[in-house]
């Protein structure tokens, strides 16, 4: 039975080619839009996950301080629910990131001796708004000279500077794309209905035929309602197939320009699973927009009879 | 097999049908004739559930169709199979496509298409034309194509409104036979028309109706006359 409905459907969409086509690059243009803000927004929930999970609080170690008193620490930091991912830096170490930090400038790291670097406990947090109550915590240990609040980024942000700004723009990228998109997804929406209004008054003539030899009004609605369906899925795999062609494009070099930030998936079938979840969204999102347009139509036509 | 009891219906002032009686037993086939504006295709129209009576009641295989719920109505189309004036096929849709939707809208199991579908064009010999459509055939053969959907659906009763009405003598014609043969199986068929010729030559029980009320039943083996003829007597007696 759903073949008749099917024939029909395609019929009526060969039939009016034009009306299909605006149908169809209004859904792709709104789910292309859609595809690029939800990767966008994994994007920077990416970043802010990078940044957020970097060591935000080094705790430097009074000199002459021994190894029981700093394992203490260390062990008390651990066991702490507020911090995570607690890591001893000796001075040894500590003059290594130095000289990592400073290879392209060898004559610095000639200068310096071990001595002049304190040990150090780095750790994150777990939120950020734990971070004023713990750094005040662990100024008050004996065997802590300083707390440093954040690594230095580009000598003017800190950490949670950058995390706010970070934290800003997703909202931004969320709220704005996201009242755009549903903007989108409006015109979409009106198109189908004006697109499904037309087809149901040039198939008035049909209808009432239909409905003379018995037909139900569910067997009516069939077809109409396949055919914004066929409309939804084609413009919802348009719009993903350009954004996948734009994201699989550009990968390479976003992932080479944000280096050890993960922005993007470095796995590729990762990154097609992403994508995969985006695409059964969309069209889940895309049939529930044909189904509740082609409905909203149809009662109207049927109000207007 | 269907009665109709006391059946009044208006359009605004004018009374298309008043007090209309009558009973249709199983396998008869009833003439509805009369002037144009009597109230025939109403009549076609209250069976089919287009329209409400203002009055009275339809009783078909037991049921009183005018108490029928909306939802019901499909169903009840479903059972009747039913030829019109204008032919109402599907313009866009091929001589096969136009009767496999019937099928369809009745529910038939896509299996049976094929050999109902030959078997009706076979019985109104429009088999050669199955891929055609409507656009492509004559009116005789849009009407055989009207009633191939109306038979495909193996319906008991069959209603035709003016069936010849656009058609001329020897297609009409031709199409009368089919009606006989399709009565000939037992099927009931009840047909409006005012065409005298075929009336002359096929009619086995005659309703006329004048100004909305049956003036004539044949079945009833007499004459009913109308109210302003018996009116108008009145009034010549009592000069």
């Amino acid at each position: 039975m759903t073949s008749i409905h099917l024939k029909s459907a395609w019929d009526h969409i060969r039939r009016s080619p034009f009306q299909a086509i605006a149908a169809v690059f209004v859904l792709a243009t709104t789910f292309f839009v859609a595809t690029m803000l939800a990767i966008l927004v994994y994007s920077s929930s990416q970043a802010i996950k990078y940044f957020e999970t970097r060591p935000q609080v080094i705790a430097f170690i009074k000199d002459n301080v021994t190894s029981e008193k700093i394992s203490l620490l260390q062990n008390k930091l651990i066991s702490d629910m507020r911090v995570k991912d607690v890591r001893y830096v000796s001075k040894d170490e500590a003059l290594e990131i130095y000289k990592n930090a400073t290879s392209d400038k060898p004559l610095l790291s000639e200068l310096v001796s071990p001595d002049i670097f304190p040990a150090s406990l780095e750790f994150s947090l777990n939120d950020l708004s734990f971070a004023e109550s713990v750094i005040e915590e662990i100024k008050k240990e004996d065997i802590v000279d300083e707390v440093g609040f954040t690594a230095n980024l580009g000598g003017e942000s800190t950490l949670s500077d950058v995390v706010g700004r970070l934290r800003k723009i997703t909202w931004y990228l969320r709220v704005g794309g996201g009242i755009y998109v549903t903007i989108q997804l409006g015109v979409s929406f009106l198109v189908l209905m004006i697109i499904i209004g037309m087809r149901m008054s040039t198939r008035k003539e049909e209808i009432q035929i239909l409905d003379l030899i018995g037909a139900t009004s569910s067997f009516i609605r069939s077809p109409i309602i396949l055919e914004a369906i066929i409309y939804a899925i084609s413009g919802v795999f348009i719009g993903w197939l350009i954004a996948l062609i734009l994201v699989l494009y550009t990968t390479p070099t976003v992932i080479s320009y944000f280096a050890e930030i993960p922005v993007l998936p470095k796995d590729t079938s990762y990154l097609f699973y992403l994508l995969g979840l985006i695409l059964l969204a969309e069209l889940f999102l895309g049939i529930l927009l044909a189904l509740i347009g082609s409905m909203i139509a149809l009662l109207r036509s049927r109000k207007n009879k | 097999m269907l009665e109709l009891k006391g059946i009044t219906k208006s359009f605004g002032k004018i009374k298309a049908l008043e007090d209309i009686n009558f009973n249709v037993e199983k396998g008869e086939f009833v003439f509805i004739t009369g002037p144009s504006g009597a109230g025939k295709t109403t009549i076609i129209r209250l069976i089919l559930r287009e329209l409400l009576p203002d009055q009275g009641e339809i009783i078909l295989a037991g049921r009183d169709i005018t108490k029928l719920p909306s939802k019901q109505i499909p169903y009840l189309r479903q059972k009747i199979g039913t030829i019109f004036q204008d032919f109402k096929v599907l313009p866009e849709k091929t001589v096969r496509e136009n009767i496999e939707m019937a099928l369809a809208v009745c529910g038939v199991n896509q299996e049976e298409w094929k050999d109902r579908v030959i078997d009706v064009l076979k019985m109104v010999g429009l088999k050669k034309r199955h891929s055609l459509f409507p656009s492509q055939l004559s009116g005789g053969e849009l009407q055989r194509l009207s009633m191939a959907r109306a038979l495909a659906i193996n319906p008991k009763i069959v209603l035709a409104d003016e069936p010849t009405g656009n058609l001329d003598w020897d297609t009409a014609d031709l199409i009368m036979d089919l009606f006989q043969k399709i009565n000939s199986e037992g099927r009931t068929v009840i047909m409006a028309t005012h065409h005298e010729l075929i009336i002359k030559k096929y009619a086995q029980r005659i309703i006329e109706l004048k100004e909305g009320r049956v003036v004539k039943d044949t079945a009833s083996k007499k004459e009913i006359q109308p109210k302003k003829d018996i009116e108008s007597q009145d009034i010549n007696k009592s000069e």
